[in-house]
């Protein structure tokens, strides 16, 4: 089967292993917000995961060949290997609750036969608003805008 | 024949454009503050598929990257 666009076959499979063992994890950032309509860019997706420990991540990671590298003096924690190198690993959520509570929020996107946890545009603009970094503020009047557009779209088709 | 199609092309080219600023303006209408460009820019990408969204995201992210180098 082609791999669903924007993955490659081999970043669809790694996501794919994550579901499949039932991995708690959810996609954040940027790449969230643009699954949902907002016209941001990106360079990359962020996963948040619920317990880095977890032996179903080494056990999915080493399936399709990829590794967890954990975070020295000046690399954050990543994935490497095979179909990794798309992902980056987010260990904290400025502004946000707990992952628990998180994902109560999050909107769910088909990948295949199995849904991707994705973040909702208004937690995100949440945790932007809270981290306000110079890169952040750029994004949330953005951000803003999409929300208060997707918002009136969803509104007007619950009437209809 | 060609240049019928291309009428009708263009026929529905128009009617998609006077669609969508409707609904920018019942967006403004409700969001006075919000940038029109940001709301017409969204409403675009809500019809497209949520992976193809993020498709065109990473190709200008990454464009932009290559270019900032």
């Amino acid at each position: 089967m082609a791999a669903p666009l924007p993955f490659s076959e081999s970043e669809r499979r790694l996501l794919q292993v994550l579901l499949k063992r039932k991995v708690r994890f959810m996609v954040v950032g940027l790449s969230a917000a643009t699954l949902q309509g907002a016209p941001v860019v990106t360079q990359d997706v962020d996963l948040w995961f619920e317990n880095l420990g977890d032996p179903k991540i080494s056990r999915a990671l080493q399936e399709v060949g990829a590794a967890y590298v954990p975070p020295s003096n000046f690399n954050p924690p990543m994935l490497a290997g095979a179909g990794a190198e798309l992902f980056d690993i987010v260990l904290r959520m400025d502004g946000l609750g707990t992952f628990a509570g998180e994902i109560k929020n999050c909107v769910e996107i088909s990948l295949g036969r199995q849904k991707l946890k994705v973040l909702s545009l208004e937690r995100i603009l949440a945790s932007k608003i809270a981290a306000n970094r110079a890169k952040d503020k750029l994004t949330i009047p953005v951000l803003r805008d999409a929300l208060a557009a997707t918002q009136t779209v969803k509104r007007r088709a619950k009437r209809k | 024949m060609k240049q019928r199609a291309q009428i009708t092309k263009l026929a529905k080219a128009r009617d998609w454009a006077r669609r969508l600023t409707m609904r920018v303006e019942r967006v403004l209408a409700a969001h006075p503050h919000a940038d029109p460009d940001n709301v017409r820019h969204t409403l675009i990408l809500l019809e497209q598929p949520p992976l193809e969204r993020l498709q065109r995201s990473l190709i200008r992210g990454r464009a932009t990257a290559i270019f900032r180098k």
